[in-house]
């Protein structure tokens, strides 16, 4: 029996080709589409699964209070982690890193620059890393010894063992290798190309291992037996009886949350990208069912062609249930010819969604995982498409069929009804679409308070901090550089903050947070940021060395001592003048406000290079001098740099990508639902042929029928709208309250959304309107 | 073999009743060919139909093959159907995406007959029919009275003992209207096959043992050949 329904299914695909193509496409785009999120999204949901004990791991989060809010950090002070481990019996291995190092590393002639960072031993047993060479318990025995990755150890030393060689690192020290791992894979927090023993740089900067500041990230390994909130109360206060009194509380942050559960408010866990994993896993199934929908119109609509095929069987002694059997059979074979050319679309479009959503996904048939998803995708499909058609197929009376050719009416209701949900979603997602667009350009036109174009940055290795005046000079004279300087950081993010600082009149209960970085002179004019008040620093940093710029936040927070001139104090209660402020720009958060700010005029020991380059200049060119400049400056090392504007568009990652992929699925939504459009409008203008044809010969225009076919789809379409509009506002003005620098929505989107829907409506329906009242009444009416 | 008693099949149109059959009872014995004619709306293909057991009656008792219909449950109804009943159409209604062969073959899919068997009396119809060489066909590729060929063979593969017909040569020719009413005498003679059809002319109707004339939902006339 399954055979012959088998083939009943293909030979009528066949002989329908054009129905079976709209169906089977619709339903192939959908499940290529959703099956591409769901890829997305087991990548995301198996970030770091690469790490076996990721059940036992954490890191240790800080809570500091200031005004009265909880802001969480991931730094914590360096004695820690050494401490709890002595105190806190359930701690079974802990270890600290440093953070992420960009390093110059050498071998003979070559030199490149790769990231890693300085941890504790013990880091190694705790993600078990895998090591191809060398041996992982005695790998850090020796101060300077270095475990690299497979791509770098190929990169230094080909193909062979490179355990016992070594590698100069920032042209002053050797390393010995004492180790490879293989590449951790893409999908895991950690991005180290390198580790080196973290006492290299603890007895360097012996402030380090104070307990008031906070430097490195601790990880820690509990036994598995621990009780985490038991843990977790031993921690909260522990920094207190450290760290005089403070009121910063320490909490456990498990691995297993590290990539989707990030974001915190007031201390507390609030979300992070497991909002858009959610997100998009909605807009999989929505789209899965959109193509589904499809089906279900398609397949009803042409049922008066199956009628009497139904009526048939049924005289034969077919009973309701073996007829239901059959049309679901009949859809699961359709929707797995639908897998099969999804499985090629994501072959074909994987690289550049890859691209888009900057992973490295991949399909993997013989994966049993994969392989269940598509056998069931398939089934669940076929199942959900073909349920209604076949109750419906199966309902009718054979009698009835068979003679008059009359079918149970409510059918084009349903139908009508699948469509408006069809344009409703695709309403939404356009709207959806605009919106996140205008909100990120809303961000992006944003008045920073300096020029984030045209700016470059290095970061200083070597000599190029302390041979700055002599670049700095060269750049000038280059002709192609506006102006350059010093900094702590990229001027787009500033990492150093403390609640220190007072002034006359602060409130015991007033404790902001503020930043604070080193800068050279000509930082504010590099960044073409403007000075409310006050003068700019002297380009002698001795001159300025009790002097500071702030701005106008802090200014804002003083209160009456917010003025050019008034004293500002630090930690070590040393007084600074107030030289200048300079107006706000923003940094760290781009949706808030400027958070206060002090600059000190103090190069030494900056880590970035900032250039500005001249406007008019050709950019080949200037990068050219300018590399010749700073390599001649600081030989040994490569001059590589960054834009500005390519980290400023970073920030904005996540939203892009959101608002990328809602154009991409309200473009398929509108495609999918489009194609069952022009299939039910074909059916209409089949089944009206006659009314049409008598029409006709009574005298209507072309244009005129037309429009009346055209009407009835249009008025569904203007249906849709009224359903969609409340819901997207409604979504969208939710997202919007993320952020507190946002647009007010415009009635225009809507209007827009809902005339682009009745375009793309109308384009195709009326192809179908056009032929059918172009058709000659002669061949229509002759049949009957 | 059938026995109708006081049936009686009406719609209600605005509280109105609008009989199609008022009334009617009727007995046929196995082995009989009857032929039911009577002007168009006279309700025979209603009481075919509900002889055929595809419609139910309004009213009235229904026996066949020592079954009351008329109390048995649908899934009974179909089993019983199944077995004794097979059903010749004017416009033949053959599945258009089936070959002939399979087209003959769905009625004992229907019924759960095995691959080898179905197989074997496939073949030996379609040998019968003389169709063999059409096996592969498609139902567009038949003229019509082929087609009706082949509606027969599907009718009759099961080995029905009651062949309905309505109106089986309404859309053929004068000679392969003959052709056919010469099979219909045939099943009835050599096979025993119980044969009632509905039908406009004549000179078919006078193929069959006994005529039924119709009129306005009622018995007329009924004249033994």
């Amino acid at each position: 029996m399954i055979g012959n329904y088998f083939k009943t299914t293909l030979r009528s695909l066949l002989k329908n080709r054009a129905y079976s193509f709209l169906n089977i496409a619709g339903l192939a785009t959908g499940i290529a589409c959703a099956s591409l999120i769901f890829l997305w999204v087991q990548d995301e949901l198996t970030f770091n699964h690469n790490f076996e004990k990721r059940d036992n791991l954490y890191t240790i989060y800080e809570n500091q209070t200031y005004e009265g809010k909880m802001s969480t950090f991931h730094a914590t002070p360096g004695p820690m982690a050494k401490a709890i481990k002595a105190e806190i019996p359930e701690i079974k291995n802990i270890a600290r890193t440093g953070g992420t190092n960009n390093l110059l590393f050498s071998l003979g002639e070559k030199t490149i620059n790769e990231e890693g960072s300085y941890a504790d031993p013990e880091i190694f047993s705790m993600l078990k890393m895998p090591f191809v060479h060398g041996d992982i318990t005695n790998a850090f025995t020796e101060l300077h010894s270095v475990v690299i990755n497979a791509t770098m150890a190929r990169k230094f030393f080909g193909d062979s063992d490179p355990v016992g060689k070594t590698l100069k690192i920032n042209n002053e020290q050797d390393y010995t290798v004492t180790g490879v791992f293989t590449d951790l894979p893409k999908n895991s927090t950690f991005k180290f190309q390198w580790l080196a023993p973290l006492a290299n740089i603890d007895h360097k900067m012996p402030w380090m291992m104070e307990w008031s500041a906070n430097w490195t990230l601790t990880y820690v390994e509990l036994v598995s037996s621990a009780n985490v909130n038991g843990v977790n109360k031993k921690l909260q206060h522990y920094l207190a009886s450290k760290n005089n009194g403070t009121k910063t509380e320490c909490f456990l942050f498990g691995m297993n949350d590290w990539n989707l559960h990030d974001n915190f408010v007031n201390g507390k866990m609030d979300g992070g990208r497991i909002e858009y994993v959610r997100l998009f896993s909605i807009i999989a199934f929505i789209i899965l069912i959109i193509a589904c929908i499809n089906f279900m119109n398609l397949s009803t609509a042409r049922s008066e062609k199956r009628a009497k095929e139904v009526g048939v069987r049924k005289v034969m002694g077919a009973g309701k249930g073996k007829l239901i059997a059959q049309f679901i059979g009949e859809a699961i074979v359709m929707s797995f010819i639908a897998v099969f050319i999804a499985i090629g679309f994501m072959y074909i479009i994987l690289p550049s969604f890859n691209n888009l959503v900057q992973k490295e996904l991949s399909i993997n048939i013989s994966e049993p995982l994969h392989l269940t998803y598509l056998v069931s995708i398939g089934v669940v499909t076929g199942l959900l498409a073909g349920s209604y058609p076949a109750f419906y197929l199966s309902s009718f009376n054979p009698i009835a069929v068979l003679k008059s050719m009359k079918l149970p009416t409510g059918a084009g209701f349903i139908r009508e009804g699948l469509v408006v949900i069809q344009f409703s979603i695709s309403i939404i997602l356009i709207v959806g679409t605009i919106i996140i667009y205008q909100q990120i350009q809303h961000v992006k036109n944003r008045d920073l308070g300096y020029n984030k174009n045209d700016l470059i940055y290095v970061s200083t290795q070597g000599k190029l901090s302390a041979h700055f005046e002599s670049i700095y000079q060269q750049l000038k004279q280059s002709g192609v550089v506006e102006d350059a300087s010093l900094s702590d950081f990229p001027v787009l993010q500033i990492w150093k903050n403390t609640d220190n600082y007072s002034w006359e009149g602060k409130q015991p209960a007033q404790n902001p947070l503020i930043s604070f970085e080193n800068v050279s002179s000509q930082f504010v004019r590099t960044m073409g940021m403007k000075l409310a008040s006050g003068r700019d620093f002297y380009p002698n940093s001795s001159l300025d060395s009790n002097s500071v710029i702030i701005n106008e936040a802090l200014a804002k927070q003083m209160g009456k001592q917010g003025h050019v001139g008034a004293i500002i104090r630090n930690v070590g209660n040393k007084s600074y003048e107030i030289a200048g402020i300079v107006k706000d720009f923003l940094y760290n958060d781009m949706y808030a406000v400027s958070a206060p700010l002090v600059l000190y005029n103090n190069p030494t020991g900056t880590d970035v290079l900032s250039i500005h380059i001249k406007r008019n200049v050709n950019l080949q060119d200037a990068l050219v001098k300018i590399g010749a400049i700073v390599k001649a400056n600081n030989p040994g090392y490569p001059f590589e740099y960054k834009f500005m504007d390519d980290d400023f568009d970073q920030i904005f990652k996540t939203e892009a990508l959101t608002g990328k992929l809602a154009g991409v699925f309200a473009s398929l939504a509108i495609l999918i639902s489009c194609l069952g459009l022009f299939g039910l409008a074909a059916y209409t203008a089949e089944r009206r042929i006659k009314e049409i044809g008598i029409r006709k010969v009574l005298g209507a225009s072309v244009a005129g029928l037309t429009g009346l076919l055209s009407k009835d789809f249009l008025k569904l379409v203007g249906i849709s709208c009224l359903i969609a509009f409340p819901v997207a506002w409604w979504a969208l003005n939710n997202w919007l309250q993320n952020y507190q620098y946002r647009i007010t929505i415009n009635w225009m989107v809507f209007a827009a959304a809902g005339i682009l829907a009745m375009l793309i409506a109308l384009a195709t329906v009326s192809f179908q309107a056009v032929k059918a009242a172009l058709s000659n009444p002669v061949n229509s009416l002759r049949n009957e | 073999m059938l026995s109708l008693q006081h049936i009686s099949k009406y719609y209600q149109v605005s509280g109105l009743k609008n009989f199609v059959l008022n009334d009617l009872s009727l007995e046929i014995d196995q082995g009989e060919f009857v032929s039911i004619m009577g002007p168009s709306g006279s309700g025979k293909s209603s009481l075919l139909n509900i002889i055929g057991m595809l419609d139910e009656p309004s009213e009235g008792y229904h026996y066949f093959a020592g079954h009351a219909v008329h109390q048995l449950k649908e899934k009974q109804r179909s089993a019983l159907y199944k077995q004794y009943i097979g059903f010749v159409f004017q416009a033949y209604h053959l599945i258009d995406e089936l070959t002939v062969y399979e087209n003959i073959e769905t009625p004992l899919i229907y019924q759960d007959f095995k691959g080898a068997e179905r197989k074997a009396m496939v073949a030996d119809i379609l040998d019968r029919f003389n169709i063999v060489g059409k096996k592969d066909l498609f139902p567009a590729q038949l003229s019509g009275g082929q087609q009706q060929l082949v509606g027969i063979a599907r009718a009759l593969i099961a080995k029905p003992k009651l062949l309905l017909a309505d109106e089986p040569t309404g859309n053929l020719n004068s000679k392969q209207g003959e052709e056919i009413m010469e099979l219909f005498r045939k099943l009835n003679k050599e096979d025993g096959v119980t044969i009632i059809q509905v039908t406009h002319s004549e000179k078919n109707a006078e193929y069959g043992s006994r005529i039924i004339n119709l009129l306005d939902g009622k018995i007329e006339s009924s004249k033994q050949l």
